[in-house]
């Protein structure tokens, strides 16, 4: 029996390890190799929830930081974060294995566990005030890996847009939490800055132009370190869905759906692979949105199952255009490159992780996107059909990226013995990857149940809330209505 | 009892055999290991012929019990209601095309070993090959709408990744991806068709679509929710089986190896469509207007490919609007409710337009055979339908089929111009609103930005 304390205390000194590693006058390549095995480390033993349910035992609850009845975790593992330990742990080992030997450096093994640190914290906590201290950690984290004054465009976006979803986050939480505010208009204004931070985070239109300018400019590596794990998405499910009335989940909705055509259809016009990277992050992240933001068991659980899929292969698919950058520079769409002769791996990866973004059939993606479809045309008869759009032409900028990056022309290299191929541990590490998204894919049912009862424990809380509310006297008769009222 | 469950293993061997050759070939080329090309050669030979024997079995099986059958695995995605389960629907139909396809499937496969020996892509020509048979034999036996979704998915991606197989050249990608766009459309639709049957009827069994024996309780669309599903389906199966608008793309598609162009554009996957047009025959009769569109659209798609297949000049082109021309005529016969006759017409076709495509690389030694042996030149045959029109009328037809109706330059101009257009313009304005909101943005987080550079 394993002290639930001990393991989760094991969990996170995994990355603080390797933090103070890179303060030692260590080898880089060596940092990396202490970095890949405490990632594969803390994947298997994140992966333990699962099989050792004692293990959610963890929980450490507070009224300090809030004025809520029976206070709130500052520390807990429930359905919903069981999922999210490995998927952090799992792009935490994506990063460090795959990231190309020139930008490699301890700073950056340094900035990327910290940054791994601040996603699994957050992931732990339902507490509002300990998740914008992580939220400021994890921009901050961000914005230091861009010090380098050729990045100063894309430092001058993330501070300007992302500066400002901390504020109106900040903001947001300060009015939820202040005891006098409870139950007044005050909460709710609170909570629509808290919806409009998580909306610049999650690159949701109108707040989506930071996206691809940021994946366009400066450095890739660190865009999707911090894109990839969603940390809006849990904002969104954590303090959005349980509070917010069915007007504003409503209009959020909306939008994500809107958006998540938007970007689909934008990263098929884009001429820099890093662009088209942007977008389809956009696509994806509002694809998980409006799932999370329809109140249906199905549509919910779709949504955090596309948060998992996508939000895991569109890391794979951005690490493949960072390795491949690696080899030939900036990427034009606008000409075919070829190569696939001599790199069959990656273009086998790029492709099989590119698809398992659009929900093809045989990749986790697949189910994801079925239970959203349905829950959000239940939800939506017209516009929940955006989902189908979306998917269309998201699978179309995956295969018009393919064609541009692997085919096209005959490797002019392919007999110079010039090796561009991948390094053991990239094509490793990819390989893994497909295989992880397409044998969940094949037997998603451990994956599906464990989203169902996230699902139904997040509407439950939000169904508790709702009760709460109508039963105090303070409560505005607008601040959150029954289901179908 | 035990027909059924032997008629629920061999179904099972039958998919299963292509399956685990899809598995095989994917996961060594994952790794880097791939097989040997004799290995994959006979690995394939063998998975084809074992499926091809399971469904000849299970058809002699049900031609003995004649009884229908739904297998189902209600819990594979989750134990919750709502998950996906997956069905198949075996019975007269799905089992003959079943084995048809798993036939015809061998029979290019044993031809492919020999035509692509030494070709770079040879394991990855098989990958596609089996990921095609695994979807068709899908699309054959579905029996909800997430099965036939995901074979109808298999069949359109192998189909683009096999137009694109001679990657090395820009011509064949460039067709890849015009393809394949063609196939999002109509995987779109069949999406589309899929979500409205759950909300409509509240389950996803085909058999509310089939008719015929019902195994749901759940009550079959009817009025406009039939019509809607109905159109939605027609416009997949138009996208997938190249009928108007969309035969664009089916002289692209000869871009690929010509057993690949035999499988798909003779004999199987532009049969695809017709083979979901009879399954939901049930459902066209009850929708008047969609039996028009359906009857308009054959129509219109026979004569189209009747006049653009006279004017080609490669072989492989030719056939393609020949079948095409065939399947217009299925089409028809669909939606004039003669399904016996379309079924036994799709069958004879397929084999046959297998053999002309399998034949089309050695038409030329053939003719030039056909013509030692008889000592003389031989007239071109044919010329019936020219003919009997006017001059004038000719030229005009003659143009309008060597454009190939004009069909790729109307489409562009309506839809893909202005989409590429608007697209473009909404990149630009958000640059240029980033570029505002990065200038207008408060002193304090612009200081903050350019101190961390001192």
């Amino acid at each position: 029996m394993i002290d639930a304390r001990y393991w989760l205390a094991g969990v996170l000194a995994l990355p603080a390890l390797v933090a103070g590693a890179s303060l030692l006058r260590v080898d880089v390549e060596r940092l990396r190799r202490l970095a890949v095995v405490s990632a594969i480390v803390m994947l298997l033993a994140s992966l333990a929830v699962a099989v050792a349910p004692d293990l959610r035992a963890v929980s450490i609850r507070t009224s300090i930081l809030s004025g809520a009845r029976g206070g709130e975790a500052l520390v807990r593992i429930d359905a919903l974060s069981s999922a999210l330990l490995p998927f952090a742990a799992g792009l935490w080992l994506l990063t460090v294995a795959v990231t190309p030997r020139a930008a490699l450096d301890r700073a950056g093994l340094r900035r990327t566990a910290l940054a791994t640190l601040a996603t699994l914290a957050s992931f732990l906590t339902e507490s509002a005030v300990v998740l914008l201290l992580l939220w400021i950690a994890s921009v901050w984290t961000f914005l230091s890996a861009l010090s380098d004054p050729a990045h100063r465009h894309q430092r001058r976006v993330v501070a300007t847009y992302l500066g400002a979803s901390t504020v109106l986050f900040g903001a947001g939480v300060a009015l939820l939490v202040w005891p006098m505010a409870q139950g007044t208009r005050l909460e709710i204004v609170g909570m629509w800055l808290i919806v409009v931070a998580a909306l610049v985070r999650m690159g949701i239109f109108p707040f989506h132009a930071w996206v691809p300018e940021v994946f366009d400019h400066g450095r890739l590596g660190p865009a999707i370190l911090f894109s990839a794990p969603q940390l809006g998405a849990y904002v969104t499910v954590v303090l959005i869905v349980p509070r917010a009335s069915p007007d504003v989940l409503r209009v959020v909705a909306i939008l994500a759906l809107c958006t998540a055509v938007y970007g689909a259809a934008l990263a098929l016009v884009q001429t820099s692979a890093r662009r088209a990277c942007g977008y389809l992050f956009v696509s994806q992240s509002a694809l998980v949105t409006a799932g999370l933001d329809c109140t249906s068991v199905s549509a919910l659980a779709g949504g955090l199952l596309l948060w998992l899929s996508a939000g895991t292969a569109f890391a794979g698919l951005a690490r493949c255009v960072l390795v491949l950058e690696a080899r030939r520079g900036r990427l034009d769409l606008s000409t075919h490159h070829g190569g696939y002769e001599r790199m069959p791996v990656l273009a086998i990866s790029f492709l099989s992780m590119g698809l398992a973004c659009t929900g093809f059939p045989g990749t986790l993606g697949f189910a994801g996107q079925e239970l959203l479809v349905d829950g959000a045309v239940d939800v939506f008869p017209v516009l929940g059909f955006a989902v189908v759009l979306a998917s269309a032409l998201t699978g179309l900028a995956v295969l018009r990226m393919y064609f541009a990056l692997f085919c096209g022309r005959r490797d002019a290299l392919a007999d110079s013995g010039i090796h561009l191929g991948l390094a053991r541990r990239e094509a490793w590490t990819f390989a893994l990857l497909v295989m992880v998204l397409v044998g969940l894919g094949l037997a998603p049912r451990p994956v599906v149940d464990s989203r169902f009862t996230a699902s139904e424990e997040i509407l439950r809380l939000r169904q508790a809330r709702l009760v709460t509310s109508l039963e105090s006297p303070s409560a505005p008769s607008s601040r959150v209505r029954a289901p179908g009222e | 009892m035990i027909p059924m469950a032997s008629l629920e293993v061999l179904m099972l061997v039958g998919v299963g055999s292509p399956a685990a050759l899809l598995a095989l070939l994917g996961s060594a080329s994952l790794v880097n290991r791939p097989l040997p090309e004799r290995w994959t050669g006979r690995l394939a030979a063998g998975a084809m012929a074992i499926s091809c024997a399971a469904f000849c079995a299970a058809l002699l099986v049900y031609a003995t019990i004649r009884m229908e059958a739904m297998v189902l695995y209600d819990a594979w995605s989750t134990s919750h209601p709502g998950g996906i389960a997956i069905e198949f629907l075996l019975d007269g139909m799905s089992l003959g095309f079943a084995a048809l396809s798993a036939a015809i499937a061998g029979i290019v496969s044993a031809f492919s070993n020999r035509y692509l020996h030494r070709e770079p892509g040879y394991n990855r020509y098989f990958f596609l090959l089996s990921m095609f048979v695994t979807g068709l034999l899908l699309v054959a036996l579905a029996g909800n709408v997430e099965v036939l979704f995901a074979g109808w998915e298999f069949v359109g991606l192998s189909s683009a990744l096999l137009v694109g197989f001679f990657h090395e050249r820009p011509a064949p990608v460039s067709n890849a991806l015009r393809v394949f766009s063609v196939y999002r459309i109509s995987d779109a639709a069949m999406l589309s068709a899929a979500v409205l049957l759950h909300h409509v009827a509240g389950s996803g069994s085909l058999s509310l679509l089939f008719g015929g024996a019902t195994f749901s309780s759940a009550a079959g669309p009817t009025g406009t929710d039939a019509t809607m599903i109905a159109v939605l389906l027609v416009v997949a199966v138009a996208g997938k089986s190249a009928l108007l608008p969309f035969s664009g793309w089916l002289p692209r598609a000869m871009e690929g190896p010509t057993p690949s162009s035999a499988v798909y554009y003779g004999s199987l996957s532009i049969h695809a469509g017709c083979f979901l047009l009879l399954r939901a025959a049930p459902l066209l009769e009850q929708s008047t207007p969609a039996r028009l569109l359906t009857g308009g659209i054959g129509v219109a798609t026979a004569l189209y490919s009747t006049l653009t297949t006279r004017v080609q000049s490669d072989v492989k082109s030719s056939l393609a609007y020949a079948a095409l021309t065939q399947v217009g005529i299925i089409v028809v016969e669909i939606a004039l409710g003669l399904y016996t006759i379309a079924f036994l017409h799709l069958a004879g076709h397929a084999c046959f337009r297998l053999l002309q495509f399998l034949s089309a690389p050695n038409v030329l030694h053939d003719l030039h055979g056909l013509e030692a042996a008889v000592g003389e030149r031989l007239a071109p045959g044919g010329g019936y339908l020219e003919a009997r029109v006017p001059e004038g009328v000719r030229r005009q037809l003659f143009l309008f089929a060597l454009e190939r109706g004009f069909v790729d330059a109307v489409l562009d101009r309506l839809f893909v111009d202005p989409f590429f257009w608007l697209t473009r313009q909404m990149s630009r304005l958000d640059r240029f609103l980033c570029d505002v909101v990065i200038r207008r943005a408060p002193s304090i987080l612009v200081e903050a930005a350019e101190d961390r550079d001192d």
